[in-house]
């Protein structure tokens, strides 16, 4: 653009600014720091800031942002043209199977837990699982707001075989590679990702959807999830911290992941990729994104006696949620079918979700969610947010934005009627036929 | 084709060391292969992906000095960028007052390009101060 522009950071980001500055082709980007944070500072803190130093080279924060605007440009700042960042050699060997796991972790390949070593054979083995050609492009992964990485479907097999996974594995985690969301990204917030497989496959692969279903109970679920962390880290160069990841204290759902597996012979409605408009007998890899799951047990209208009244009791749950991300309820099929005997479609349920999960004005621009991503979005007039930013502050609106961000999935084996709640966000769906 | 594996490692910042203990782990093997079956060797593979090319993009010309410029003060969205420019414009107007500041709140989240406001800073040929992460 041709602007003189002086970026000014906290100083507990200067590693990811440099690094990730030099992957965008400015590597002498003149960055100032000011002291961290800035978040929840008076006035008078911040004048502070204005007349100290810069954290990082010790110099007046504001004679740094003159000096980045006025000092001339060196040779290093004028450079044009490509790098094309390396890899590393193609193989790694040959050496002990000790040694190579040893080399695998060290190197930031896996996930800190032993590996199957991707030998030639086993990575053939694993291609098997599709017929598609090994030098196939997958897509592209990028673990935030970088530049994306590509990948082919050999890397994906690499990364499988890595996690554990089997030959009839591979297409579910092609499709959720090919989908584009990390499991891991970037955000000082800590967030969590998940994948619901629907379909014939799930029975084909033994996949659990019954007893224990978000639990270490199939090895199909294990797998998959963990599969996906791999290429997250070694596909998208995700999960590195100070780099590529800067969840201050992580989720504990990252290692394999949100992996659900919808009971659709136990469910009295009919099942998500359904909804989404795919045949019941195709199968499908839905995509989420959010931050946690908690027990649904409890809430108002979970009180023993008379009919129970599941959906009170997850609304306020679902109070409790950031409306940036959505709702999702993860609903028993003693739940499902105790809601269905009361007169709840799907589609009804959602509704009075969306209609009974609710907030002031004045409680949705106090949270920092809503100036971080939508005050932008209600300055270009994108509603709600436009209208909710102008609204007396005790006007009462919806917890959230649209009823699209609810959904339902019946997962569980009815050993009791207790459910799980997420505020976790749909994203897409992909099919897993394509990568047979 | 033999690879150097030494010179890949340098290149990629690695040491060398972690060739030499396999290295010297495979000798020690190999010196007693005679006496007891020698451990079997792996060669794994790379699992890491294609990194994008990076095009290295300049630095705009800079100012000789900022007396008389006019500087937009963007904030990005993060909690109290707000009030870290309204501290840093009060700063300007204290200390280098020929300096003109204009804050602006970028529209969007926050790593979404803002087309209108690049076209109004460009047009007024002035420069940029754009912040405040967290």
């Amino acid at each position: 653009m041709g602007v003189p522009t002086c970026p000014v950071v906290t100083v507990a980001f200067k590693q990811i600014c440099v690094l990730n500055a030099a992957k965008r082709g400015m590597p002498t980007l003149r960055l100032v720091y000011s002291p961290h944070p800035v978040w929840g500072k008076s006035p008078d803190e911040l004048w502070a800031y204005m007349n100290g130093p810069d954290p990082a080279s010790g110099k007046p924060m504001l004679g740094e942002v003159k000096g980045a605007l006025t000092n001339p440009l060196t040779a290093e700042d004028k450079k044009t043209g490509t790098e094309t960042p390396s890899v590393g050699p193609a193989t790694f060997g040959p050496d002990t199977s000790q040694n190579l796991q040893d080399f695998y972790r060290n190197n930031g390949y896996t996930d800190f837990l032993p590996i199957i070593i991707p030998t030639e054979e086993a990575v053939a083995q694993m291609l098997t699982g599709t017929s598609h050609h090994p030098d196939e492009i997958v897509g592209k992964l990028a673990a935030g707001a970088f530049a994306p990485w590509s990948f082919t479907v050999k890397h994906v097999a690499i990364n499988a075989v890595m996690a554990g996974a089997k030959p009839e594995h591979l297409p579910v985690i092609l499709a959720i590679a090919s989908s584009g969301f990390v499991s891991l990204i970037s955000s000082t917030n800590d967030l969590a990702y998940g994948a619901l497989i629907n379909g014939p496959i799930r029975s084909k692969l033994d996949m659990n959807s019954g007893i224990g279903a978000l639990g270490p109970f199939a090895h199909a679920n294990a797998a998959i999830g963990r599969a996906w962390t791999l290429v997250t880290k070694n596909l998208a160069n995700g999960g590195i911290p100070g780099d590529t990841y800067m969840g201050t204290m992580g989720n504990m759902l990252n290692y394999i992941n949100l992996i659900m597996v919808e009971n659709e012979e136990a469910s009295p409605w009919e099942p998500f990729h359904v909804e989404k408009g795919f045949k019941r007998e195709e199968n499908v890899v839905s995509m989420f994104s959010g931050l946690s799951v908690s027990a649904g047990q409890v809430g108002k209208g979970s009180g023993i006696g008379g009919t129970p009244h599941f959906e009170e009791q997850y609304t306020d749950l679902f109070s409790t949620f950031t409306g940036f991300f959505g709702a999702l309820l993860l609903c028993d099929p003693l739940c499902a079918a105790s809601l269905k005997e009361q007169g709840y479609s799907k589609a009804k349920l959602i509704d009075y979700f969306y209609k009974h999960a609710t907030q002031t004005a004045k409680e949705y621009r106090e949270r920092n969610w809503s100036y971080l991503f939508e005050y932008g979005q209600a300055l270009k007039g994108v509603e709600p947010f436009a209208t909710w930013y102008k609204l007396p502050d005790d006007t009462v609106i919806p917890k959230f934005p649209h009823p699209e961000r609810i959904a339902v999935v019946v997962i569980g084996g009815q050993t009791d009627p207790v459910s799980q709640v997420a505020n976790f966000s749909y994203g897409r769906s992909m099919s897993i036929d394509k990568w047979m | 084709m033999k690879i150097d594996r030494r010179r890949l490692l340098q290149a990629l910042g690695m040491s060398p060391a972690l060739l030499a203990s396999t290295a010297e782990a495979g000798q020690k093997k190999t010196t007693h292969a005679t006496a007891r079956h020698s451990e079997s060797k792996l060669v794994g593979l790379n699992p890491k992906g294609m990194p994008p090319e990076i095009t290295l993009s300049p630095l705009a010309p800079r100012f000789s000095s900022l007396d008389g410029k006019t500087l937009y003060m963007v904030e990005i969205g993060f909690n109290n960028g707000d009030v870290f420019f309204q501290e840093m414009q009060r700063w300007f107007k204290e200390n280098m007052p020929s300096v003109k500041t204009i804050y602006r709140r970028k529209a969007g989240a926050y790593p979404q390009d803002d087309p209108e406001l690049w076209k109004e800073i460009k047009a007024a040929g002035a420069g940029v101060i754009m912040g405040v992460g967290h």
